[in-house]
């Protein structure tokens, strides 16, 4: 086991990190912002590194600077968190040259699997149903000819987008040939990579993932899936697992089909696979998460796998010790991101508590919010035997956060918890515009 | 912002050896005694000359496996003199060393037998014994007395520390208090003389053990050889405050290889445990 884990991230997700870190009697090296100098998780770890001003361009994007910290303070691996260098192909690359483990899937993967066309391909051959589309189309009149074949309305892509960037919705030829050069322009500012490609918009639907976690033995298990549906600007807001749209033996059969497939393609590490779920009731594969997910906490308190320490602990060579007989899909965790609405310090913080109620977050009393990085301050998750319960928990512990000082979106969440579409379950993507 | 307590969870087992680790461990170091390379991790030449080692390395070296408990966390050097550059300077050999001071101290099992056990840092401005060096030690003396358990030391520094002046020097008198103590109450102290050994250490704690084993080649003196020179103005021998010169003239008991100390120490604890 690694003695010594550097966690190359911020806010609460390197909060959670440090947990683990603590938890297995690994030290853990935080780095950090001037401006984050009085975060969490600056706090908690046990050696800790200012590595800049604010600006995350210079600090916690910087690969030379982070892999020298961890050299500097002799870490052995490097957990990436979720966002900055996460998917990173050429900062994995760069750990492996110096001898430092990427908590994560190795360079070459990485390299294959971030490539979204490429990637369809590959899971095309393993017998998931992907979304129809096209692989990178690099002309208009490509991109004309595949769209009357595939049909109207449709999705306008960048390879290399995530995070619900780079995503442009189609009606017709005309909106096409406008949008094109845009959005490669776009592609190519965000991504360093101008490739689009062109896929079915499928509506009315349900944003559904898997989670997996896979050894270098080919132990492949899947723990069940996340309804992410509840999303503003293709921003997640709240998730769900199980998901109430899904019946016990779809689940089974689809959990099947997604670790058979892994073992196929040799994926290792923890992931997901993320699925548009139609109203026929087919599964339509979008793309793969080649890391810790921020609501991978749901999945966490619905099962009782610990994700992260199963990523140090596959990143170190070890084997799975359960197997998916032991996963139960049992009860219901719901999980409400907490976001800012605005900068400020905070001057009272009360956090909710109680069986089964999880918030994790890196703020305490006199954190200031900046605008530097992005909005999440917490999340807010719950778990009970039934989904009711659950709701019911949910709704109670919204109520018992207070957050002082930085305007948050706490009372809009409860909105959603208490839409009659929300408790009873039908919901779909569609949601949050027609509210 | 210090507000929290360590947990102290063990290191969970499993997984494979990291390349980083074992790559460092093969550094590879001139041996300043026969110009040969050694590998690092080896410690000890093949001619025989003794690396320095850093205190942990020489915890886990003496003891059993998983032994050592570390007591006494947590306390840092204040700058009581304001003496010019010293803060500075105390958090970049914290640093450079990853130890909050220049002693490590603890419990431990050697041979199975329990003990208390502390280690100077070189790292650390070459162990030398401050404020906070004098209170660990002066700590822990009184821990084995109050627990009735035998110590063993390992002392390796340049002195009193100046930074801290004649607040250094004090620490003498308190470690010799606490090792009378510990003596009085029938309890045995074996220190362990690595190089170097010098000044108020070797003055005070160092030289009080009831059983002095030195390293090979250690340094052991009070002021150093040069300063000796000018001041009487004679050639002093070649192997002058050597740990074999400073056994023939009878101010230590051993010189104990690094491999084999071990071994004598667990038999020197089993025998004055009188079986």
């Amino acid at each position: 086991m690694f003695k010594k884990i550097l966690i190359a991230n911020r806010g609460e997700i390197a909060v959670r990190i440090i947990r683990a870190c603590k938890e297995m009697g690994i030290t853990s090296v935080a780095v950090y912002t001037e401006a984050d100098s009085k975060s969490l998780h600056v706090a908690l770890a046990d050696e800790k590194y200012c590595i800049g001003k604010a600006e995350s361009k210079t600090s916690y994007l910087n690969q030379e600077l982070i892999i020298s910290v961890a050299l500097l303070s002799k870490a052995e691996a490097i957990h990436p968190g979720y966002g900055f260098l996460s998917e990173n192909a050429d900062f994995a690359k760069l750990c492996q040259k110096n001898n430092i483990v990427f908590i994560g899937p190795n360079p070459e993967s990485m390299k294959l699997f971030s490539n979204k066309s490429k990637l369809k391909e590959i899971i095309t051959k393993t017998g998931i149903k992907v979304i129809p589309g096209t692989v990178v189309i690099k002309t208009i009149d490509e991109a004309e000819k595949a769209a009357s074949a595939i049909g109207y309305p449709l999705m306008l892509k960048a390879c290399e987008g995530g995070g619900g960037r780079g995503i442009r919705l189609i009606f017709n030829a005309s909106m096409l040939k406008a949008s094109f050069d845009e959005a490669t322009r776009e592609a190519l500012q965000a991504f360093a990579n101008g490739d689009l490609y062109i896929e079915k918009y499928i509506s009315p639907a349900r944003h559904i993932e898997f989670q997996i976690l896979a050894d270098e033995n080919k132990n492949v298990v899947c723990l069940g899936e996340r309804d992410c549906s509840i999303q503003r600007k293709n921003q997640k807001l709240i998730e769900e697992s199980p998901s109430p749209a899904i019946s016990e033996t779809k689940r089974l059969e689809m959990m099947e089909l997604i670790t058979k497939a892994i073992k196929e393609i040799g994926y290792i590490g923890a992931g997901t696979l993320e699925f548009l779920l139609d109203s026929n009731g087919d599964f339509w594969f979008m793309e793969m998460n080649l890391r810790l997910q921020v609501e991978h906490g749901v999945t966490e308190m619905l099962t009782g796998f610990d994700i992260v320490k199963w990523q140090i602990r596959i990143a170190s060579g070890m084997k799975l010790d359960f197997t998916q007989k032991d996963i139960k899909i049992k009860g219901c965790a719901i999980e409400c991101r907490i976001n800012a609405k605005s900068c400020g310090t905070t001057h009272l913080l009360n956090v909710p508590g109680g069986p089964s109620v999880r918030f994790d977050t890196f703020i305490v009393t006199g954190y200031t919010m900046t605008p530097y990085y992005d909005s999440l301050l917490g999340k807010l998750i719950v778990f009970a035997k039934t989904r009711e319960e659950s709701l019911r928990k949910l709704r109670a512990s919204l109520c018992e956060l207070v957050i002082e000082g930085v305007e948050t979106n706490r009372g809009e969440q409860l909105q959603i918890v208490l839409d009659d579409k929300f408790s009873n379950g039908s919901y779909d993507l569609t949601f949050m515009n027609n509210r | 912002m210090n507000l929290f307590l360590y947990p102290n969870n063990q290191l969970e087992e499993g997984g494979r050896p990291s390349q980083l680790l074992e790559q460092q461990n093969q550094i590879v170091k001139t041996c300043p005694n026969c110009r040969r390379e050694v590998n690092k991790d080896k410690g000890v030449c093949f001619c025989g000359y003794h690396f320095r080692i850093s205190a942990r390395e020489r915890i886990s070296l003496i003891c059993d496996a998983n032994s050592f408990h570390e007591l006494f966390t947590g306390l840092k050097s204040k700058d009581p003199l304001s003496f010019p550059l010293y803060k500075e300077k105390l958090k970049s050999v914290e640093q450079i060393s990853g130890e909050e001071e220049g002693v490590v101290c603890g419990k431990a099992k050697i041979g199975r037998q329990n003990c208390c056990i502390f280690a100077m840092e070189p790292n650390f401005l070459m162990g030398s014994m401050g404020t906070i060096v004098g209170e660990k030690i002066t700590l822990l003396f009184e821990y084995a007395t109050k627990n009735h358990l035998p110590i063993i030391g390992v002392t390796l520094s340049g002195g009193a520390r100046m930074h801290e002046g004649l607040l250094s020097l004090m620490q003498m008198a308190k470690t010799s208090m606490a090792v009378k103590y510990h003596s009085d109450a029938g309890l045995l102290y074996i220190a362990l003389l690595a190089d170097p050994t010098t000044g108020g250490v070797t003055a005070s704690f160092a030289m009080e053990a009831d059983i002095i084993i030195a390293e090979p080649g250690a340094t052991v003196g009070f002021a150093g050889k040069r300063v000796i020179e000018q001041t009487t103005r004679r050639t002093l021998p070649e192997k002058f405050q050597k740990a074999e010169f400073v056994l023939e003239h009878g101010f230590i008991d051993l010189i104990i290889e690094r491999s084999n100390l071990r071994k004598v120490l667990t038999s020197l604890l089993r025998m004055h445990r009188g079986e």
